[in-house]
């Protein structure tokens, strides 16, 4: 597909540049000196190569934090050695660290998901959002049900709001052709003030001048694991999803048809694929993977939705650990709860070291900004010596 | 209710309505810049943070309000630069690099914020004296059109001059012209030797800058402080009043000074107490982009090559 690299270079240092474009100045070709060091397209990216420009970025990412931290006037052993101690010290943090990471998974899946099949779902904040809401109102509609098929019933509403909310940008992608990206923004700010709407109307509490909901029957509570902790089931269905999503993609019709249309569109319509059909249904997928994180939050720990509850930003964040992960499902789990213990250790490491917990945020965009260069970056190689044309044979090294 | 309908009140509602529009006007005209090269710039919200903080912070530190300005222009181009470096240079897919921007100028100026001006814990919270509003000498006297338009604040005149002049740099002169042809075809461009990283780079950078100095309107001109949350959204709806638009200046100041109009209504109404759901008003800017994305489909002015990277010899 993208072979260029050598042989139309090769072509174009032979003078015989039949019809192709003339050199300008930008980084590549001024890189590529007759006898110098040049950058070099791999024919191949291998799944290794790219593990190992994360890994780098992320040392990276680590050294220039230090730096920062050093640059506030803090010891930077002392503020990681505070931060990990916060995150995963004991058992009584460990445990919470999985709690704040419960979330960040679903959505993480949520933007992996979409974004393997090339949609650009932004939109994971308003259907986790959607999914609290369809949480609610099921528990509002149904209040006589027995607990067990309550939650159940719960969980599916969560999921069908948040593929609702989804299927609305789908649905204006694939009739309208809509950019999916700048609805997905849009439809974010929109449920939020839906949201807003419902709790200062129809769903305040009453006695309160508070915008938020009754507080739910303690027979929704999701069951805990440990009487010590708030770990809750929501962290396995968080596992289990994380399966579910690594088993589609890999192993089903549906989820090769997601990556196809994510490789090649026109070449996956070619190939039969409805492509209209595919996007309407990765969103959709994407949107209930999300909406279950808001049930997660809603039923496992916060038990009423109020005006705070799209505040720590679940969705966004997990577009980011999504794209840390590179789109795959288990390091989304493994980032995931990396960036869980961030947060959950930034408040011990500003206790005992006085840095501001913001930097937690820091490091995620750093962490991000680096893991995408690699990720380009590892797309091509260094190498010295002239430019021959045969070298368009090699692929492996 | 009918207290609402009262000539202080509506007067109050458009004087507020200009208010609110000049940093979503800056910013808006900044990224049309940027989107006309074919970048899509999604980091405004983070970028007009930290030119909320920079501008701010010189502010506060040397006592000018001027060169605080000077500092958020900075502050932008700075965030504009790495936006341009990540996608003209590296091409990084644009709307990942946008997030990512978003979330380090979110958090680097409340970081940097925190680090410069919490220390022990003081709850104080650092203040400028906010820029005056300066009265254009005789229209400012004209009954209430001279109250709402002729007695703003500097940067509120400076938005307006940009709508004009923005429209006769893209649409009049060679290097507005080549910009966007860029941002429509930039294998053409290519071909006939037009520097495409250069121009995307100036326009990038000039984006980042008029979201820096949006943000500097609201810390230096109406907050007089600043605070993690004080964009609040905007940056998204700058962004969204360029679809509004349809990528056209003209249609930039009428979106800017309608969503302006909405919030303005809100407030009122929320200040007042009348009981409608203001939340439809602050949603209503979103709904209105997406009806604008789906109606101006066939007469859409979006840059053709928005958010593809330009690879030399790849199709």
């Amino acid at each position: 597909m993208s072979d260029s690299g050598t042989s139309q270079q090769a072509d174009e240092a032979a003078g015989s540049a039949g019809g192709s474009p003339p050199r300008g100045r930008d980084l590549r070709t001024a890189l590529m000196q007759p006898d110098g060091w040049r950058l070099e397209r791999r024919l191949e990216v291998r799944p290794t190569y790219e593990l190992y420009a994360t890994v780098i970025a992320l040392a990276i990412t680590a050294v220039l934090i230090g730096l920062l931290v050093l640059l506030v006037g803090v010891s930077p052993f002392d503020a990681f050695s505070s931060l990990y101690e916060g995150a995963f010290g004991d058992r009584e943090s460990a445990l919470e660290t999985l709690v704040q990471s419960t979330p960040l998974i679903l959505t993480g899946l949520a933007a992996a998901v979409a974004f393997r099949a090339g949609v650009w779902n932004i939109g994971g904040q308003g259907q986790f959002i959607a999914g609290a809401i369809g949480t609610f109102f099921v528990y509002d509609m149904f209040p006589g049900l027995p607990a067990p098929l309550l939650i159940v019933a719960m969980l599916v509403g969560a999921a069908v709001f948040g593929a609702i909310w989804a299927t609305v940008a789908s649905v204006l992608l694939v009739r309208y052709n809509t950019n999916e990206i700048l609805t997905t923004v849009m439809l974010n700010f929109v449920i939020d003030y839906f949201l807003s709407w419902l709790l200062s109307g129809v769903w305040q509490a009453s006695n309160t001048p508070y915008s938020q909901t009754e507080r739910m029957a303690e027979n929704t509570y999701l069951p805990r694991f440990f009487d010590d902790s708030r770990l809750h089931w929501g962290f396995a269905i968080a596992l289990i999803a994380a399966a579910f999503v690594h088993f589609m993609m890999r192993r089903t019709s549906m989820g090769f048809e997601f990556r196809a249309i994510g490789v090649n569109k026109r070449a996956a319509s070619y190939k039969g694929i409805n492509t209209a059909v595919s996007i309407v249904a990765v969103m959709a997928v994407s949107g209930a993977l999300a909406g279950l994180a808001g049930a997660g939050e809603l039923l496992g720990l916060h038990h009423r939705i109020n005006f705070e509850f799209g505040e720590q930003q679940i969705g966004f964040t997990g577009i980011i650990i999504a794209l840390v992960a590179r789109l795959h499902p288990v390091g989304v789990i493994a980032v995931a709860i990396a960036f869980a213990g961030l947060v959950n250790g930034a408040t011990q490491m500003q206790i005992s070291t006085g840095i501001p917990a913001a930097l937690v945020t820091v490091i995620e965009g750093v962490a991000l900004v680096l893991v995408l260069v690699a990720a380009v970056a590892c797309r091509y190689r260094l190498r010295r010596g002239a430019v021959h044309a045969d070298e368009s044979a090699e692929g492996s090294e | 209710m009918e207290d609402f309908f009262t000539y202080s009140v509506i007067l109050g509602i458009f004087v507020a309505t200009v208010k609110i529009a000049t940093p979503l006007l800056i910013a808006a005209t900044g990224e049309l810049v940027a989107e006309s090269s074919g970048i899509l710039n999604l980091s405004l919200e983070g970028t007009m943070t930290i030119g909320a903080f920079t501008g701010f912070l010189v502010a506060n530190e040397t006592g000018s309000l001027w060169l605080g300005l000077l500092g958020a222009a900075a502050g932008g181009a700075a965030l504009g630069l790495l936006m341009a470096v990540m996608t003209a240079t590296v091409k990084v897919n644009q709307v990942v690099a946008g997030l990512a921007l978003n979330i380090l100028g979110l958090g680097g100026a409340f970081f940097w914020y925190r680090s410069v001006y919490d220390e022990g814990g003081a709850v104080a919270l650092p203040t400028v004296d906010r820029f005056e509003t300066v009265a254009v000498p005789l229209l400012s006297e004209i009954p209430a059109l001279g109250e709402v338009f002729f007695d703003q604040h500097w940067l509120t005149y400076f938005a307006v001059v940009m709508v004009p002049l923005t429209f006769v740099f893209l649409y009049r002169t060679k290097y507005g012209l080549e910009l966007r042809s860029i941002g429509h075809n930039p294998e053409a461009c290519d071909m006939r030797g037009v520097g495409i990283i250069s121009r995307q780079y100036t326009a990038v950078i000039y984006g980042g800058v008029m979201a820096g100095l949006g943000g500097a309107f609201l810390s230096l001109s109406e907050a007089g402080q600043f605070f993690p949350d004080i964009i609040a959204g905007r940056g998204w709806i700058a962004l969204a009043i360029v679809i509004f638009g349809n990528w056209r200046a003209s249609w930039i100041l009428v979106g800017s000074l309608l969503f302006g109009f909405l919030e303005a209504t809100q407030l009122s109404l929320q200040a007042q107490d009348v009981n409608l759901p203001y939340q439809l008003l602050l949603a209503l800017p979103f709904i209105l982009t997406i009806a604008a994305l789906v109606f101006n489909r066939s007469r859409s002015r979006v840059p053709l090559a928005l958010t593809i990277p330009y690879h030399r010899g790849e199709r």
